[in-house]
């Protein structure tokens, strides 16, 4: 059923969108306007060392930006911890077939190795500490899905999760602090004395390999603990019915 | 005015009928990220010209001077975003599993129904 109204709203939503995006700039043009865009993609490689232009915004040029998401995840990790008291639920499920779990039992070491490369190449790379740590995260996820989750509680219990998620967030501040004493600025990279090793090797790039490995520490745990803080609670519900 | 922006207008529309129009909560939470991954299509189709290697250094040190990267910066703008969306994301479902335990139920109409 097609409700009128929406049909009001969307169609000249659509029109107005359709003639606002066919006004912008082609590519070509918007190349020569950006001038930020210019600097990076001529001098990023030199300014920091990363050969990933993505993660040299990101963690060096964007840096104080990127300490703003880390933020964002932590203020969503405490609002959905408030919304699920914090006590702790004695029963939940027994976890899949024991075909299942030993399948992924074996898989798990490449799961984790697998989030580890794309964290330490992000600046080589596609990849980084956000995309890794989220491979990170889904691997706490599978073992709760898969071995139950009072079984995962036991791999990485819930304080431990809440202190590598608050360790990643400090060292993120302390690694920009580090900058802010050696005299280049808060989270300043190469100006605050951090090597910047050949481009294109793994030790390059100063300090973001190290942001990078501490924005996935902190958002693995992250999502990890939206997720338990999550199951443990429909799990309750189930048992209350 | 190209197929891509297009398709990002398209599956915003889509987004935002089915928040308009959806009493399910969680059809709404998926309508809502329909909508954030049109905005981040227009973003990443924004950075980029047809053609355009991303912008990663090539392995090999003399680089040759034709390639052309797309721009870095939205791309690392709908990294941000995606961050977003994930934190939003997940406090959206938590609202709907504690709606769900208040009322038994996700469906708004049944709520406001229950409410009067």
């Amino acid at each position: 059923m097609i409700k009128p109204l929406s049909i009001v709203v969307l169609v000249p939503l659509a029109v107005v969108l359709c003639f606002a995006l066919s006004a912008l700039p082609t590519p070509a043009e918007r190349k020569e306007l950006g001038i930020a865009s210019k600097h990076i993609r001529a001098h990023g490689v030199n300014d920091t060392g990363a050969m990933n232009l993505v993660a040299a915004v990101l963690f060096d040029y964007r840096g104080f930006d990127t300490l703003g998401e880390v933020t964002v995840i932590f203020s969503a990790v405490a609002s959905v911890g408030l919304l699920f008291s914090v006590r702790r639920l004695p029963n939940t499920s027994e976890g899949l077939s024991t075909i299942t779990k030993r399948s992924i039992g074996a898989l798990v070491p490449f799961i984790f190795l697998v989030g580890f490369y794309i964290v330490m190449h992000g600046h080589l790379s596609p990849g980084g500490g956000f995309q890794g740590g989220v491979i990170w995260g889904s691997l706490l996820i599978l073992l709760g899905i898969v071995y139950g989750s009072r079984y995962a509680e036991g791999v990485v219990a819930k304080e431990s999760r809440t202190v590598m998620e608050s360790l990643g967030a400090l060292a993120f501040l302390g690694l920009g602090c580090v900058g802010l004493f050696a005299g280049g600025g808060f989270l300043a990279n190469l100006a605050a004395g951090y090597p910047r090793g050949t481009p294109g090797a793994i030790t390059s790039a100063g300090v973001i390999p190290l942001l990078s490995l501490m924005v996935g520490i902190k958002i693995g745990a992250g999502l990890a603990a939206i997720f338990y803080a999550m199951v443990n609670e429909g799990m309750e519900v189930d048992n209350d019915a | 005015m190209t197929l891509d922006y297009g398709t990002a207008i398209a599956l915003l529309c889509l987004g935002l009928y089915c928040v308009m129009t959806k009493t399910d909560l969680i059809k709404i939470v998926i309508g809502i990220n329909i909508m954030e991954s049109a905005i981040l299509l227009f973003l990443v189709r924004l950075a980029a010209a047809p053609g355009d290697r991303a912008p990663i250094y090539p392995a090999e040190s003399n680089v040759p001077p034709a390639i052309v990267f797309a721009d870095p910066i939205p791309q690392a703008l709908s990294l941000t975003q995606i961050v977003i969306n994930a934190a939003i994301t997940a406090i959206m479902l938590s609202f709907v599993v504690k709606l769900y335990q208040s009322y038994r139920t996700i469906d708004l109409a049944e709520i406001r129904r229950i409410q009067h």
